[in-house]
């Protein structure tokens, strides 16, 4: 069985995601059924702006929005393990 | 301090600040105490365009098929876009240049300005397929009280910040009196008014331009407007990177990151920048009420153009350390969203009115008759 991450975003009951995915955060965000914010989806605008509670994100643009401590910009980062974040 | 367009000490770019240290020098940018700036100029040039390259044509049908209140608030909008866009195409550049000490960040002001005089162009061109005399409508803009209004409290910042600067170039450090008035011209108060100004651009490209976006794409969601809706969009993604530039030298101030005594300022005049917010989402409000006096229009009105002013300032106030303000924490115009995805805004060739496109321009042909009496 393929290796799964577990993905607790807001307060909502915890989502499984598949470990390979290729889909960004922001798009597992809107499979969950959360109301997702964005514009750019390409990590300069700032609207898709989360914060981290735990676990690794790996960008795959560089995001150029201001990423203040803590935050992440889910439009341009693939998911590395499990997480906690709200969005 | 007089101002010198090529500063001939010898300074060490890593160690300026932002803006109040050394004016810049030699335009460099092999080493950079805040790179960002120079990607975000990548960026800006990635998103160049030309507004002639939107066909607007058929626009013209659709507009003379609205409602007066429809076309009331069509015209509105772009008077009151082009009054941003004429502020934005010449203030960063007259009152930020002068002061700015890091040559990434002094030539991102100018690309900055630069793609907003873009966007002053492309209101000519929408304006011109429209009507045959769009003098009018320009003329309007200086006497519409609505405007006006805004337009006041959009450049005054920059105003007092440019008029204190000059003061301080010509008098020198310290209180100065001119026809009886007194200044403080000194760099405290300066930056000071620098943090101010900044903020109120900030909340420019924050907030100002979404009434007038959601009623563009309202448009373009019945089909209507679309060559305007295209030009929009491009505005739109331009908007937001001038956005994330603003958020960047707020950001670098508020931790400390760049010149320390901007961090105190931060500080200090926390509430003073937070004022400046509220004020600019509550004038836009009232633009929403202005806009919809004569009535609304299909796919919005007053109220739901308010709650998406309050969603978007709520976001746009985090984003610089704000608590959020208002209540409106959902998207009420969910169709907002598809139309300021970057990668949905491409100006396909074959659209444009014009036969000489961006790519087409440079003449590969050279004959020999081009290189005159050159000789080897
Ligand atoms: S949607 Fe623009 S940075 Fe993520
Ligand atoms: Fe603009
Ligand atoms: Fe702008």
């Amino acid at each position: 069985m393929s290796q799964r991450f577990k993905l607790q975003i807001n307060q909502l009951p915890v989502v499984e995601i598949d470990a390979g995915s290729s889909l960004t955060l922001l798009e597992h965000l809107e499979q969950s059924g959360i109301e997702a914010r964005y514009h750019c989806r390409s990590g300069f605008c700032g609207a898709c702006r989360s914060v981290l509670h735990a676990g690794n994100v790996e960008y795959i643009n560089e995001p150029l929005a201001y990423i203040r401590p803590g935050e992440i910009l889910p439009c341009v980062c693939r998911v590395k393990s499990d997480l906690s974040l709200e969005h | 301090m007089r101002y010198s367009t090529f500063n001939q000490t010898n300074v060490n770019p890593l160690g300026e600040p932002m803006f109040f240290g050394n004016p810049v020098n030699v335009a460099r940018y092999d080493q950079q105490r805040h790179s960002i700036f120079e990607k975000l100029i990548e960026k800006q040039l990635s998103f160049f365009w030309r507004p002639e390259e939107v066909d607007v044509s058929r626009d013209r049908v659709d507009f003379q098929a609205m409602t007066d209140s429809e076309k009331h608030i069509f015209i509105s909008n772009l008077k009151y876009q082009t009054l941003l866009d004429s502020v934005q195409g010449r203030s960063p550049n007259i009152a930020f240049l002068p002061i700015v000490s890091l040559p990434e960040l002094e030539t991102w002001i100018e690309t900055w300005s630069f793609s907003e005089t873009i966007h002053s162009r492309s209101y000519t061109h929408i304006l011109r397929n429209l009507f045959s005399d769009p003098g009018k409508i320009f003329d309007d803009i200086v006497i519409n009280e609505h405007i006006c209004k805004r337009a006041t409290d959009i450049s005054k910042y920059y105003d007092d910040l440019i008029l204190h600067t000059q003061l301080w170039q010509i008098h020198g450090e310290g209180e100065v009196t001119v026809d009886g008035v007194t200044y403080d011209a000194t760099v405290r108060n300066l930056k000071k008014k620098l943090y101010l100004t900044m903020n109120s651009v900030n909340a420019l490209e924050a907030v100002r331009f979404y009434v007038s976006f959601a009623c563009t794409f309202a448009f373009a969601e019945r089909e209507m407007m679309e060559g305007n809706s295209k030009i929009i969009r491009l505005i739109a993604r331009d908007e937001n990177l001038h956005l994330t530039s603003t958020q960047h030298v707020i950001n670098l101030w508020q931790y400390g990151d760049d010149d320390p005594e901007m961090k105190e300022i931060a500080a200090e005049c926390r509430d003073e920048a937070l004022a400046i917010f509220t004020s600019a989402v509550e004038q836009e409000k009232e633009w929403a009420s202005y806009l919809f006096e004569n009535g609304s229009m299909i796919g919005l009105n007053k109220e739901i153009l308010c709650q998406y002013v309050e969603y978007i300032a709520n976001m746009r106030m985090q984003a610089i350390g704000f608590e959020p303000q208002y209540k409106q924490n959902s998207n009420p115009l969910p169709w907002m969203n598809k139309y300021l995805v970057s990668d949905n805004v491409q100006v396909a060739p074959q659209e444009s009115e014009i036969s000489s496109y961006l790519v087409g321009q440079i003449d590969s042909e050279v004959s020999a008759g081009d290189f005159g009496d050159f000789d080897l």
